[in-house]
């Protein structure tokens, strides 16, 4: 998703790469012959497995089952991670993010000005402009192709700023019927039910 | 000139729909099912009935392509012999749109972003499609 949403490759070419890693075994040998550098894919591999870890960790876990998998990754990390470093990465995240209050998956924000500050960086300006108040830090990861933990650091350094405020509930839950009467219970029709042709007023 | 007698969705009066029950219901699917973007509740025939949907979406747009499109689901899956349609569910390349069934006359639209989990979606949905229903009937 971030070779794409960054515009590096195709969508037409990442289909093709991984049409013909399905027969070679291997994504980053196919994405290296489409011009992709070995050591710009490695980069991506782990800023994608930190935020990855970082994303599970800053969630709720409800259940978690410890499989014998052992299907290989896509784009595997050419030497792994320890455990130990990647757990050590994501804490270290997670304390620098507490004390920020805003949660990635819970808050949703908008912009705390109806016009937008001069001066803002063309990725501040972005972020401003997908702030609807029902989009939250994740969605707008999503939204902007980036990974969450970037994105969360940057919307809450907004808030710190005055730039974003965290979205009231009645502006990142609407629901409305319009205004609308009442309509007959969802019933199944019964045998009375009929649909008639007067064909005398054809 | 045809002449229909006994709509399958008339304006009734005196009757209540329990539209905080239903709004709820879809405030709680956009909480648990994180990628979750809008929900609409429609009848089969198009006509939105409640919609928690982002500015720029029309709820009765959605409805009327969701009721298009369970009904040419169900036609397939009556025509084929797969049994009784539950779901249909369109993939794009920047996100999902899924229709469930809500008996033979409602349906839930639930849209979601590229990063659903279509799978927890799936399952969330089973239970908020058997409340939903219960609310539009009684």
């Amino acid at each position: 998703m971030l070779l794409l949403s960054s515009g590096r490759i195709e969508e037409g070419d990442w289909t093709a790469a991984l049409v013909e890693s399905v027969e070679t075994r291997s994504l980053q040998a196919a994405l290296v012959a489409r011009g992709i550098g070995v050591t710009e894919l490695q980069g991506l591999v782990m800023a994608a497995m930190r935020d990855g870890a970082f994303a599970t960790a800053v969630g709720e876990i409800e259940r978690y089952v410890v499989d014998e998998c052992i299907d290989p990754p896509l784009l595997p990390a050419a030497r792994g991670v320890a455990p130990d470093l990647l757990l050590d990465w994501t804490a270290r995240r997670l304390d620098a993010i507490a004390a920020f209050s805003l949660s990635p998956y819970r808050d949703c924000v908008v912009p705390a000005h109806e016009a937008e500050p001069a001066g803002l960086t063309a990725e501040r300006r972005e972020i401003v402009a997908h702030a609807t108040g029902r989009r939250t830090a994740r969605d707008m990861a999503f939204a902007l192709g980036r990974g969450l933990h970037p994105v969360t650091v940057e919307i809450a350094r907004m808030i710190a700023d005055g730039l974003l405020e965290i979205a009231p509930p009645a502006t990142s839950f609407r629901c409305s019927h319009w205004g609308l009467a009442a309509l007959r219970p969802r019933t199944q029709a019964g045998p009375d039910f009929e649909i008639s042709l007067r064909s005398s007023e054809v | 000139m045809f002449v229909l007698s006994g709509s399958t969705f008339p304006i009734l009066k005196g009757s209540e729909l329990d539209y905080d029950a239903l709004s709820a219901e879809l405030r709680k699917l956009r909480e648990n099912v994180a990628g979750v973007t809008d929900t609409v509740i429609a009848a089969s025939d198009g006509i939105p009935i409640v919609a928690d949907v982002a500015k720029n979406i029309d709820p009765a747009h959605i409805s009327a392509l969701a009721a298009a499109d369970l009904g040419i689901a169900r036609q397939a899956a009556e025509v084929i012999g797969l049994g009784t349609l539950s779901q249909t569910v369109v993939f794009g390349s920047e996100g999902y749109m899924a229709v469930y069934a809500i008996g033979r006359l409602s349906l839930m639209v639930v849209l979601g972003d590229k990063g659903l989990n279509l799978g927890r979606l799936l399952h969330e949905t089973r239970p908020v499609i058997e409340r939903v229903g219960v609310i539009l009937s009684s």
